[in-house]
């Protein structure tokens, strides 16, 4: 009697400890992966190339980043944005328009609204560590392709985070890299997804530098992303990132 | 003196009934005005007694307390602290029947494919009850357990604007004391059906204590709804509440809800105007008739003149056979008014126009509503008016000249 109670505790001390390394990996091969890009500063120059049915345009854009927290993206290209600019502090988001020279706060309610019209939302590109606190990760797959390890993560929000998803799920290299991004709506359905197409070797370790925000229902509609020049770790300091700074044209 | 009324009575009614047709006709018109003039009033007095018991319903209830600046501006800044000595006390007065405490900001919802501005309100579903029209609204899932309860009721037409439905997740957003974005994902544990759509789509429930959580604020609220004992003590309580909580502002249904107030006054008003519409019609009838029965009975007039019967007492008969006409009309009319009154039950259905009825601030079933006001004066307006009219026939016929009239054939 007393040896079945002592197996099945035993069985269910290593179920739990099973269960919490497999979370604590799953986990952390998705915050490595969002560092990865990230750094602890960075610099870079790229591009977004919204694409619709009738229409193409693109924008070239700097960025500067520090850790998760604070982000500041200046428009260089077409003309007629140049100048527009998003700073990221915490949660709270402002865009600045030269052409009126006004400083906007993001109000919540455009939180969910399209990036500079592009196919990412506000919240997408403000709330990316969300994606480490406020889920559950599980590894749903581990596969060896071209030599590398890609693991499959499925990420569950939890029961009061502020995501609207039924459940996430990701794709990561081991060497950091985001293969790709699903969010299922919460009947399982794939409502739009982000697509890394081409991975570079770039600032010394391998990077997308291009990935692919698509919605399932709106074919012919995406949102490029081309990464064309990065620094990581640049001189950076927290001074950057003011609203001072999101006026000034230098930045 | 009473033997010449008396006289006077029953000559008056044997009148009547000499010419049966058209006493007949002339009282088919006045039975037809009488109902006309109380069942138009039932209609018009269901209309607004049906308008003011859904504004009160929906979310007003009597009397709100609010902050000072909060009517301007719904905002979270303007709330008020429930932890107040003063407020209390004032609260504990014996003509309030119920309060509820509610927390009610602006906030976004947002589901997977879409997302609306809409209003969110923290309530204590038990001090709820019976206040707003909430509870008895839920068509799918259930009502908010306590006030700690983690889900929220959304409306029948939001969840079909969000492509959402029971049981799913939606994230709310709103401010909070420090202005802070806050959000949070909740569970759709109820789906509420009201006939007005702005209603469905305008309004979020959830738990006060959720919500004061949400918001970080403590025992907190943005107002406090105030149902009575009787509405007519409303007046008094609102002043005696201003002036025991001068920080604060109390206000009854009437100012937070100007229009409907506007349209309750307008129909009241039109009472009068519409039943002195119809007795105009009926007037213009009962003056040619009486004349007609005077001219046609000329001869037997001059022959009462000359037998010595004073022009006052012709002029009274005439002017009793009126009476008795329309007294037996008013009678007819108002059985026959509520009659038809009861035979529609709950009222009318009017969900053809539901649209259009909305915009009016009315629900689909209007129902009709008999007040005594209303009885009388429509009853009056005839009674009065009816025997005013009839004084020119019988002036006419009190005015013949003997001679003239006996030989008239």
């Amino acid at each position: 009697m007393i040896s079945v109670k002592l197996k099945l505790i035993y069985t269910c001390l290593l179920f739990l400890i099973s269960t919490s390394v497999n979370a604590v990996d799953a986990r952390q091969l998705i915050k490595d992966a969002i560092d990865h890009f990230r750094g602890l500063t960075s610099y870079s120059e790229a591009s977004m190339i919204i694409h619709r049915p009738d229409w193409q345009r693109s924008m070239d854009m700097k960025i500067w980043t520090q850790g998760l927290d604070r982000s500041l993206v200046r428009v260089t290209a077409p003309k007629k944005d140049m100048g527009n600019g998003s700073l990221l502090i915490d949660d709270d988001m402002w865009s600045y328009t030269p052409k009126i020279n006004k400083v906007i706060k993001i109000p919540s309610s455009m939180a969910h609204q399209s990036w500079m019209g592009s196919d990412f939302s506000n919240n997408d590109v403000a709330r990316a560590d969300d994606l480490i606190e406020k889920y559950s990760h599980k590894i749903l797959e581990t596969r060896q392709q071209d030599g590398v390890t890609i693991y499959v993560i499925e990420s569950v929000p939890h029961e009061d985070a502020p995501v609207v998803w039924g459940k996430e799920i990701l794709t990561v290299r081991d060497d950091h890299v985001l293969l790709e991004h699903k969010f299922y709506d919460q009947d399982g359905i794939l409502v739009k997804q982000l697509t890394t197409l081409e991975i570079k070797f770039i600032a010394g370790k391998n990077l997308a530098t291009i990935e692919r925000m698509q919605k399932v229902d709106a074919q012919g509609e995406w949102t490029e992303f081309r990464l064309h020049h990065i620094e990581f770790d640049a001189d950076i300091n927290k001074s950057t990132f003011t609203l001072s700074n999101l006026r000034n044209p230098r930045f | 003196m009473s033997h010449i009324t008396s006289l006077l009575m029953s000559l008056a009614w044997r009148n009547l009934w000499r010419n049966k047709r058209r006493t007949l006709v002339i009282l088919f018109a006045i039975v037809l005005g009488v109902w006309a003039m109380i069942f138009t009033a039932a209609f018009m007095r269901g209309m607004s007694s049906q308008i003011l018991s859904d504004t009160i319903n929906n979310l007003t209830g009597h009397i709100q307390i609010h902050s000072k600046q909060y009517l301007d501006d719904p905002v979270i800044d303007h709330r008020f602290s429930l932890i107040d000595d003063q407020l209390f006390e004032s609260l504990n007065n014996v003509l309030i029947k119920q309060t509820s405490s509610r927390v009610r900001v602006p906030a976004v919802i947002v589901s997977e494919r879409e997302s609306t501005g809409l209003v969110m309100v923290g309530i204590n579903p038990d001090n709820e009850n019976g206040m707003s029209f909430l509870q008895s609204s839920i068509v799918e899932g259930r009502y908010l357990k306590d006030e700690n309860d983690s889900g929220i009721i959304i409306g029948r037409k939001l969840a079909e604007r969000l492509e959402t439905r029971l049981g799913k997740r939606v994230v709310i957003m709103s401010q909070d004391k420090d202005n802070k974005i806050v959000d949070r994902g909740f569970r759709i544990v109820g789906i509420f059906d009201t006939q007005m759509e702005a209603l469905e789509t305008g309004y979020i429930f959830m738990g006060l204590q959720t919500s004061e959580d949400l918001l970080n604020i403590k025992n907190e609220v943005s107002e406090v709804s105030i149902l009575l004992h009787d509405m007519n003590q409303l007046d008094e309580l609102v002043a005696d509440l201003q002036q025991q909580n001068p920080h604060l502002d109390v206000q009854g249904w009437a100012q937070l809800e100007p229009m409907s107030r506007v349209i309750i006054e307008l129909y009241d008003s039109f009472h009068l105007v519409w039943h002195l519409i119809v007795f105009l019609a009926m007037g213009f009838g009962i003056v040619n008739t009486l004349l007609m029965s005077v001219f046609e009975r000329t001869r037997e007039f001059g022959l009462f003149q000359s037998l010595g019967l004073k022009p006052g007492f012709i002029m009274g008969q005439v002017w009793v056979e009126s009476t008795l006409l329309l007294m037996l009309g008013l009678f007819l009319g108002n059985i026959i008014a509520w009659w038809s009154v009861l035979a529609t039950g709950e009222g009318i259905d009017v969900s053809a126009f539901a649209q259009g009825m909305e915009m009016a601030n009315l629900s689909n079933i209007i129902p009709f509503v008999i007040i005594t006001k209303d009885l009388v004066l429509a009853n009056s307006v005839v009674i009065i008016l009816g025997m005013l009219t009839s004084i020119y026939p019988a002036w006419r016929a009190s005015r013949l000249v003997p001679a003239d009239a006996i030989t008239r054939v």
